[in-house]
């Protein structure tokens, strides 16, 4: 479902990217770790087709996202660190618009509002304005936009970054749910917690590299800990 | 302490071209503003001593004729142009020039330059003060509007202000580099007015001129620097430089742009001047009114060439005309004036608002192209005029009144002619202009001191 | 699914440009300074009728009282006064009679001043001199010709753009700088189409009460509007409404576009805005005055007296003969059709006419000069817009110099044909008859109809412009980048 080949990217004299090939298929929640700066970032944004890649090829759903920027984007949904929102409307506004543009359909309120509760937001909280909101409500709107969108992928940049343990608690409730039905999930993040705790697989990078594949089932959390100092130390 | 301030201040600026690029262009205008207006000047000027001595010339050294008809002819006054009027050449454009002095009747000043241009003249004039008045605040916010709020947001604000600087070392320091960076627009282009005053006059003239060039600089130094501080106020008290920026180009495209065109439609509304139909009308009626008073009072009918006023009276009844009209014609010229100076005088209070109009009033002041000095050509124009009026009236009450009724076929001759005197014009001397501008001046330093106390206000340490 | 799409980037826009009241504070401030501009217009304007009307009737007023005057003069009843006496042409074509040409307003005037408030909209005509009225000027305080006046085309011409600017100079940058841009193109949304509802939001509105809203007051006060010929002028001013703005709009999207953050797309709009608007104008005007410079009316002044000399001599004889009517009160009245007219006046007569006959290519040194002036500005007023659209509005206002020129001509020509009339009836001492009241020549304006290829020419100047800005921005929206 999300699929690079051979991925490279430069930034000038900089290569963000090495001969990256990965594949999340169906079902599978993919978790990228590396530290600051080892390029998972710059992969989200190849998916998003934000960039371009310098080598390589991009897939989603089978179709080259360079070519078909629009249909590929039809079939991610794509939370980032921070969700960032139209401060002057409503959740449920916000929810609104995204989902429109993402179904090209208007959804009914109770369908809206049936979404940010399956997202875990206060009912109270969907009619006031996102500048009231915490930063873990607006993850749970931008959540409940993916969920709308009904995608075949995610793609997550460090969701569980800053979110209070409860709340990254119920995320990673919500990422197994998605896997359950189907969908590919492929998220970055820091946390090796968080990770062997959900992800399926694992993929730790380090300055453009990805340096293993491993599946979260056969290593225990303290193996995987030791592994990845392993990497970052070598 | 200061100077180091300011050195940095002007280093950055520099630095990223800000001054390079912006002050460059300004400062390319600015020069070729003054070297356009300077050359214009001086053909103008030189062909209009020319004409003005031919004029006179012809006048003494006309044939033997009858002195209406000689009035007829008149004489030709042509205004000078102050020297300053390359630096701002004021209300120029839009006054007249020449003025025939005929018999009968003053008239307005005629010519207008602007009314030998195309539409574009409404854009504005490109002279030194345009460009000063129009441009120099926009400079001043494009250097520094980030003086305070910039820092801030890099976090450099907290760090100089925990050496242990106070902030209105800061603000005086910043302030200083503001001034160098303007000051190396505004210093080239008066020594540059100041050059051409001392390379082309001499004697009182020239003093005079770089007097006025001087108290020019002075008048362009308190407007500028009120721009400085207000900038560096609003930079002080915003959180970011965006916010800083989007405020001082609001007050610029406010107190430039809109405000003087605001006001100027207001004073209009608040002191209507007539329309030439209306000032016509009005002056045709109380010409009459006048006329026909002064012909009952000295010939005891207002009945014109009936029988009881005969040609053989001619002479006297041009003198009573005219003696009646100076009154009308003075009531109604200086009611007409005296409407223009309240409504320049609306705009210059609201100079305390909108510091453009008060500079604006002062800078025409002083380079002697502001409607006072308009107003006292005119008014020593028709003071010739009348003169020659009088000499030619006299004249023919004299003489030709009694030939009975051969009046037309008394003539003057050259003698007569000789006696005219020469139209003697100085624009007035500097006293005029600071006498009339004392209004304007202390407005501008008002606003200055209390842009300053704001400036102030806006750096205390709380905020920093 | 494209169009969908544009929609709900449209109503989202609009929905979130209502909700932090930047639309009705924009839009307020739109309609306050339409507003404040129509009015002074329309005074203007008002006021310039007023006065036509006045004149009319004046001339009415006159023309009425003539006619008793010589109908009790021919019963005996009233003696003739020697310097306005009916019978004698001298006096009925030198200012008994006389024709206020005056130039009509048309139904747009109150939207731009142009040069009216300089150049006078009638003319005195008699058969003196061109020059005791043709360099008339309308009053105005020379300051307020220095500021400007603030109507409808300030408000197009130098706000509308500044507008615009407050609308959308962070168009896309705010979007960036708030992390929003991200969410919004990781849905199946195009850029053009995001930018395109971004900007079709703010264009509607603002284009909206900049083109209808000063033609909605017209259309109350000044019903004319509606006539037939009046369309290609409305066209007009939509037109140019719609196409200065659109100019403003694509260079906020092209700077929008390259642009990384919103303080730089400030700076570089008021940076355009102060060159279009502020600077190229008036260099043009400086460099048009020295490429054709306006002859010297110092020489003009001079000619004008050293003819006036030449007839003093040359008429010498007449001027010296006396009134005869103080020993014979008889000539005052006609006889056989003719009555004596006083060679005085006769000489005086012709030595304005001389004068007005060889001043003539001096004057047409001046019309000429303007006439390259203007072509000029034309040729060369595509470098701004601003300079395009001012020129065009005073055009379609009947304000513009074009116009006045047109009327100073016809003003001209009437004058000849005024004097025409006289100058036989004057020298061959030939009196004149009610009969002649009725055939004297009447000042007849024939409106320039607004030139529609005229309009059209400044259209393409500004929208052709306007397509190589959006060019441009459509290439370097491959460019573009979201991060």
């Amino acid at each position: 479902m999300l699929k690079t080949i051979q991925l490279d990217k430069h930034f000038g004299s900089h290569q963000a990217l090495k001969a990256i090939s990965i594949d999340v298929k169906p079902g599978e929640i993919y978790c990228l770790l590396g530290a600051n700066g080892a390029g998972k970032t710059t992969l989200i944004n190849l998916f998003l087709n934000f960039l371009q890649p310098t080598g390589g090829q991009v897939l989603v759903n089978g179709r080259d996202v360079q070519q078909y920027p629009l249909e590929s984007k039809r079939d991610i949904a794509y939370i980032p660190e921070l969700v960032m929102l139209y401060g002057v409307l409503s959740g449920l506004e916000n929810l609104e618009y995204f989902a429109a543009l993402a179904t090209g359909e208007k959804l009914p309120r109770d369908k809206l509002l049936s979404l940010l509760q399956g997202a875990g937001l206060d009912a109270t909280a969907a009619d006031r304005r996102v500048s009231t909101y915490s930063k873990g409500m607006r993850q749970k709107v931008g959540i409940a936009i993916a969920m709308a969108k009904n995608a075949k992928a995610l793609l997550l940049d460090e969701p569980t970054s800053g979110l209070d343990p409860k709340a990254a608690n119920e995320f990673s409730q919500l990422l197994t749910k998605a896997k359950d039905s189907g969908v590919a999930v492929l998220t970055t993040t820091h946390d090796l917690f968080h990770a062997k705790q959900t992800g399926t697989r694992i993929g730790i990078m380090r300055r453009g590299e990805l340096l293993t594949e491993l599946n979260s089932a056969d290593v225990s959390h303290s193996e995987l800990e030791s592994l990845y100092l392993q990497y970052m130390e070598a | 302490m200061l100077s180091l301030i300011a050195r940095r201040e002007f280093t950055e600026f520099c630095r990223d071209g800000r001054l390079f690029w912006t002050g460059g262009i300004i400062l390319l205008l600015l020069l070729t503003a003054l070297a356009v207006n300077w050359q214009h000047q001086r053909t103008a000027d030189a062909e209009r001593l020319a004409a003005q001595t031919l004029d006179y010339d012809d006048w003494v050294n006309q044939e033997a004729r009858h002195p209406h008809d000689a009035a007829h002819q008149g004489m030709h006054v042509f205004k000078p142009q102050s020297a300053l009027s390359m630096l701002d050449p004021g209300i120029v454009p839009y006054v007249g020039s020449t003025l025939w002095l005929q018999a009968h009747r003053q008239s307005e000043v005629k010519f207008r330059p602007a009314q030998d241009a195309t539409g574009l003249q409404r854009f504005g004039n490109l002279s030194p003060a345009w460009v000063i008045q129009m441009l120099g605040p926009l400079l001043v916010i494009i250097l520094g509007f980030n003086a305070f709020a910039g820092e801030r947001e890099q976090g450099t604000l907290r760090q100089t202000l925990s050496l242990g600087i106070s902030p209105y070392q800061l603000l005086w320091g910043k302030a200083l580099a503001l001034a160098i960076g303007l000051g190396l627009l505004l210093l080239p282009t008066l020594l540059f007015a100041m050059g051409m005053i001392v390379f082309t006059m001499s004697g009182n003239a020239m003093v005079d001129a770089l007097w006025r060039t001087l108290w020019l600089g002075l008048g362009y130094s308190v407007y500028l620097g009120i721009a400085i501080f207000v900038v560096l106020a609003v930079s002080a008290k915003t959180a970011t430089s965006r916010m800083a920026l989007a405020i001082l180009l609001g007050v610029w495209i406010v107190t430039t742009m809109i405000a003087p065109r605001a006001i100027s439609d207001a004073s209009r509304i608040w002191h209507p001047n007539p329309t030439r139909y209306e000032f016509t009308a009005s002056l045709d009626n109380d010409l009459g009114n006048e006329t026909r008073k002064a012909w009952m009072e000295n010939f005891g009918s207002d009945q014109r060439w009936g029988s009881e006023v005969g040609i053989d009276q001619w002479g006297k009844a041009l003198e009573v005309d005219d003696k009646a009209g100076y009154k009308a014609l003075d009531h109604q010229f200086h009611k007409l004036w005296d409407t223009f100076d309240s409504q320049q005088r609306v705009q210059e209070w609201a100079g305390f608002v909108v510091p453009l109009l008060a500079i604006r009033s002062f800078s025409m002041g002083v380079a002697g192209t502001d409607f006072a000095n308009h107003r006292d050509f005119s008014v020593a124009a028709e003071n010739h005029r009348r003169i020659m009026q009088d000499k030619v009236s006299h004249d023919l009450v004299e003489h030709a009144d009694g030939h009975g009724d051969h009046h037309f076929d008394y003539k003057s001759t050259r003698e007569f002619w000789a006696t005219f005197p020469k139209f003697t014009y100085a624009l007035p001397d500097r006293k005029f202009a600071l006498a009339h501008n004392t209004l304007s001046l202390a407005i501008l330093v008002i606003v200055l001191l209390a842009a300053m106390v704001l400036a102030h206000r806006a750096v205390m340490p709380r905020k920093a | 699914m494209k169009s969908a799409l544009f929609g709900k980037v449209f109503l989202h826009e609009l929905r979130v440009l209502i909700a932090d009241r930047t639309l009705l504070l924009v839009g307020s401030l739109l309609v306050a300074l339409v507003l404040y501009g129509f009015y002074n217009g329309y005074q203007e304007t008002l006021q310039r009728e007023h006065a036509a009307q006045e004149l009319a009737k004046k001339q009415a007023d006159k023309h009425a009282e003539n006619i008793t005057t010589l109908r009790a003069l021919l019963g005996g009843e009233q003696k003739p006064d020697p310097f306005a006496n009916p019978f004698d042409p001298a006096s009925v074509g030198g200012g008994m009679e006389m024709r206020y040409a005056t130039l009509p307003t048309l139904a747009l005037s109150p939207l731009a001043f142009g040069q009216s408030d300089m150049l006078p909209n009638y003319y005195k005509v008699t058969d003196r001199s061109k020059a005791s009225f043709m360099y008339d000027t309308e009053i105005e305080n020379p300051w307020n010709l220095l500021s400007g006046h603030f109507d409808i085309t300030f408000v197009l011409v130098y706000l509308f753009p500044l507008i615009i600017f407050a609308l959308s100079y962070n168009l896309l940058t705010v979007e960036r700088e708030q992390g929003t841009l991200r969410m919004l193109l990781s849905q199946p949304l195009s850029l053009a189409i995001l930018v395109a509802g971004k900007l079709l939001v703010r264009a509607l509105p603002v284009l909206l009460i900049m083109a209808v809203l000063p033609l909605l007051l017209l259309g109350v006060l000044r019903p004319q509007l509606f006539q037939a010929d009046q369309l290609p002028a409305v066209l007009g001013w939509l037109g140019l409404v719609l196409a200065y703005g659109g100019f403003w709009f694509a260079l906020a999207l092209l700077v929008n576009i390259i642009g990384r953050s919103s303080a730089t797309n400030a700076l570089a709009l008021m940076a355009a805005w102060v060159l279009f608007v502020l600077v190229i104008p008036v260099v043009l005007n400086i460099v048009v005055g020295l490429l054709s410079p306006a002859p010297s009316r110092i020489e003009l002044a001079t000619k004008t007296r050293l003819i006036t000399i030449e007839g003093l001599n040359r008429y010498h004889d007449k001027l010296s003969s006396d009134y005869r009517f103080t020993q014979d009160p008889e000539v005052l009245l006609p006889r056989d059709g003719k009555i004596e007219v006083a060679p005085r006046r006769q000489a005086q007569f012709l030595i304005q006419r001389d004068v007005d006959k060889e001043i003539q290519r001096v004057l047409n040194e001046f019309s000429t000069q303007l006439a390259v002036q203007q072509m000029l500005v034309e040729r060369f007023g595509w470098i701004s817009p601003a300079i395009v659209t001012y020129e065009g509005m005073a055009a379609i206002a009947g304000n513009g110099a074009a116009r006045y020129l047109e009327f100073q001509q016809q003003v001209d020509r009437f004058h000849e044909r005024w004097k025409e009339y006289f100058e036989p009836r004057l020298l061959n001492s030939i009196a004149m008859t009610e009969q002649d009241y009725a055939e004297m020549p009447h000042f007849e304006w024939a409106e320039v109809p607004v030139q529609v290829s005229g309009i059209l020419k400044r259209l393409l100047l500004l929208v052709i412009p306007a397509l190589i800005v959006i060019a441009f921005a459509i290439r370097r929206m491959r460019r573009f980048s979201v991060v």
